[in-house]
């Protein structure tokens, strides 16, 4: 009886109509997954990873400190820094040159771990398809311009008002504040 | 001299009309099978060029138009140009044959024409096996002289699969003709009207149910569709036996290849499934006291039929995986060839025991 049931199942396609009505049943249920891109986007979630970018304080200052350490963290080598003391300020270091090769960035959220003074932010974006591969080599400005454009409102954290951490906010002369 | 020159615009104008259904259909076609297999799929298929995707397939008509056309160093130029059209007009030729509806004839400046029924041969059946077979000399010899090794896997695939398979449609069919003593398609339609029961596949003494599964599964092999699409599995041949196609070439491989889709759907619904004929005795136009308007229903139940089959074709190819090179060889001749054979015999018996009318 059990191989009769075998050999008609083999017969009639069994294996292949429980496909079918598989796929039939998605057809009558149709529900998409997919969502049209361009017109439509998806919500990120909130610890979505997108775009690094160099933050400033309300004041407009960078909060970068010329560390290094982001550059240390990075598993890809996408950080350059080029750390020099504040003009006029012999205690203080500032980065004077801060380059992203994103080309090999992947992603991992380490150097904005890594930051002792929170100066480094993952936005939201993603869209950052180009035509030339060059673009995607980052100078600060460039950064700066992501970090003003994707944290307008920068809140401070609790623990970099430490004394200590607090010694390196300074504001430079030449970079002019930020209009409120 | 004028009836002549009349009759020959007659048939041109039909020629033209059935060119550009089938046309139009295929443009359908490969419209509504990324729908289809995008909906089975859970995905939403075209959807930008106009609404909801309608225009795609001119959008891919016009674009296939514009691309430059390449022939590969190496080839053989004079078969890499007769291959795409050796594929398409074997395909488009045997809708010559078919009967779209009813024969109704229409007199017109004296002469009677048929306007469903482009021409009545009385080896209907027998015209586009010989020509659907010549289809397949299209995909060799494309896959042949376009000097690329991927192409001449494709085509001897094609070769092994298309002959495999057209002997299980050849053998498929002689059951029918048995029950309908004709090769006429015309005739073997007609002959299938007065309610779905008379159809072939139910008909008695014998009916044909084993022949329709072995015709259909050997006309999706035939048509090398999904699950049997060895010629062009794309995940072991690039594009099997149209690789090195581009522009309008592919583009007449693609149309032969639906185009045979819409040939071996019109003949299992003209053999098996009564053609033109509704499921149930008469018309419906006839019940409300309109026979003249009974083509209209003929002609829906054949678009009907015909679009049953071919959405089965999209069906089948959103379900199935494609099947092993050996496991395709082992189930055209061990499996579908032995059923086909038997049904023959057991529909000669009953034949001879119960004749018919």
């Amino acid at each position: 009886m059990q191989t009769f049931i075998a050999w008609f199942k083999t017969i009639i396609f069994y294996e292949i109509l429980v496909g079918m009505k598989a796929t039939m049943s998605h057809l009558l249920h149709y529900k998409p997954v997919t969502v049209q891109y361009p017109h439509e986007k998806r919500t990120l979630p909130d610890n979505y990873r997108g775009m690094l970018g160099l933050l400033r304080y309300d004041d407009g200052t960078e909060k970068c400190v010329g560390c290094d350490l982001c550059e240390a963290a990075c598993p890809s080598r996408v950080i350059h820094v080029v750390s020099a003391e504040v003009p006029g300020e012999p205690t203080k270091r500032y980065s004077k040159e801060y380059y992203m090769d994103m080309t090999r960035c992947l992603f991992c959220g380490m150097c904005v771990d890594a930051c002792p003074v929170d100066a480094l932010g993952m936005s939201r974006e993603f869209e950052w398809a180009v035509y030339d591969k060059r673009q995607l080599q980052l100078n600060k400005a460039q950064l700066l311009a992501i970090g003003d454009r994707a944290f307008p409102v920068r809140e401070k954290r609790l623990e970099l008002q430490h004394p200590n951490v607090a010694f390196f906010n300074v504001s430079f002369s030449h970079v002019p504040p930020k209009p409120n | 001299m004028t009836e002549l020159s009349l009759r020959l615009a007659v048939s041109l104008a039909q020629i033209a009309a059935v060119m550009g259904v089938v046309m139009l259909t295929v443009m359908i076609l490969t419209l509504a099978e990324r729908k289809v297999l995008g909906w089975m799929q859970d995905r939403m298929g075209p959807m930008e060029v106009g609404p909801y995707g309608i225009l795609q397939p001119i959008a891919d008509g016009l674009k296939l138009f514009f691309k430059e056309d390449i022939v590969p160093a190496g080839a053989n130029k004079f078969m890499f140009s007769l291959a795409p059209i050796l594929a398409m007009v074997p395909a488009l030729i045997g809708f010559a044959v078919i009967p779209f509806g009813p024969s109704n004839k229409v007199e017109l400046f004296g002469i009677s024409i048929e306007p469903f029924v482009i021409s009545d041969i009385n080896i209907g059946i027998l015209y586009i096996l010989a020509f659907t077979s010549i289809g397949a000399y299209g995909i060799i010899l494309g896959g042949w002289a376009s000097n690329s090794k991927y192409s001449l896997l494709g085509g001897l695939r094609s070769a092994a699969q298309v002959i495999s398979y057209e002997l299980n449609v050849g053998l498929a069919i002689v059951g029918v003709l048995i029950l309908a003593g004709s090769l006429s398609l015309v005739k073997i339609t007609a002959s299938q009207a007065g309610g779905f029961w008379h159809w072939y596949v139910f008909a008695l003494p014998a009916p044909q149910i084993f022949a329709f599964v072995v015709y259909v599964i050997s006309a999706v092999a035939e048509t090398n569709r999904v699950p049997f699409d060895l010629p062009e599995a794309e995940s072991e041949l690039v594009a099997g036996f149209f690789t090195e196609y581009s522009g309008m070439r592919f583009a007449f491989f693609f149309i032969a290849e639906y185009a045979n889709m819409v040939l071996v759907s019109c003949v299992a619904a003209a053999l098996f499934l009564g053609g033109w004929t509704s499921p149930w005795p008469g018309t419906i136009p006839e019940y409300l006291g309109m026979p003249q308007l009974a083509w209209v229903e003929g002609i829906f139940m054949f678009t009907v039929k015909v679009y049953t089959f071919l959405f089965l074709f999209f069906w089948l190819r959103a379900t199935l995986p494609r099947l092993r090179y050996d496991q395709l060889m082992k189930f055209g001749w061990k499996v579908m060839l032995p059923i086909a054979l038997g049904n023959i015999v057991v529909t000669s018996i009953a034949v001879y025991l119960f004749p018919r009318g």
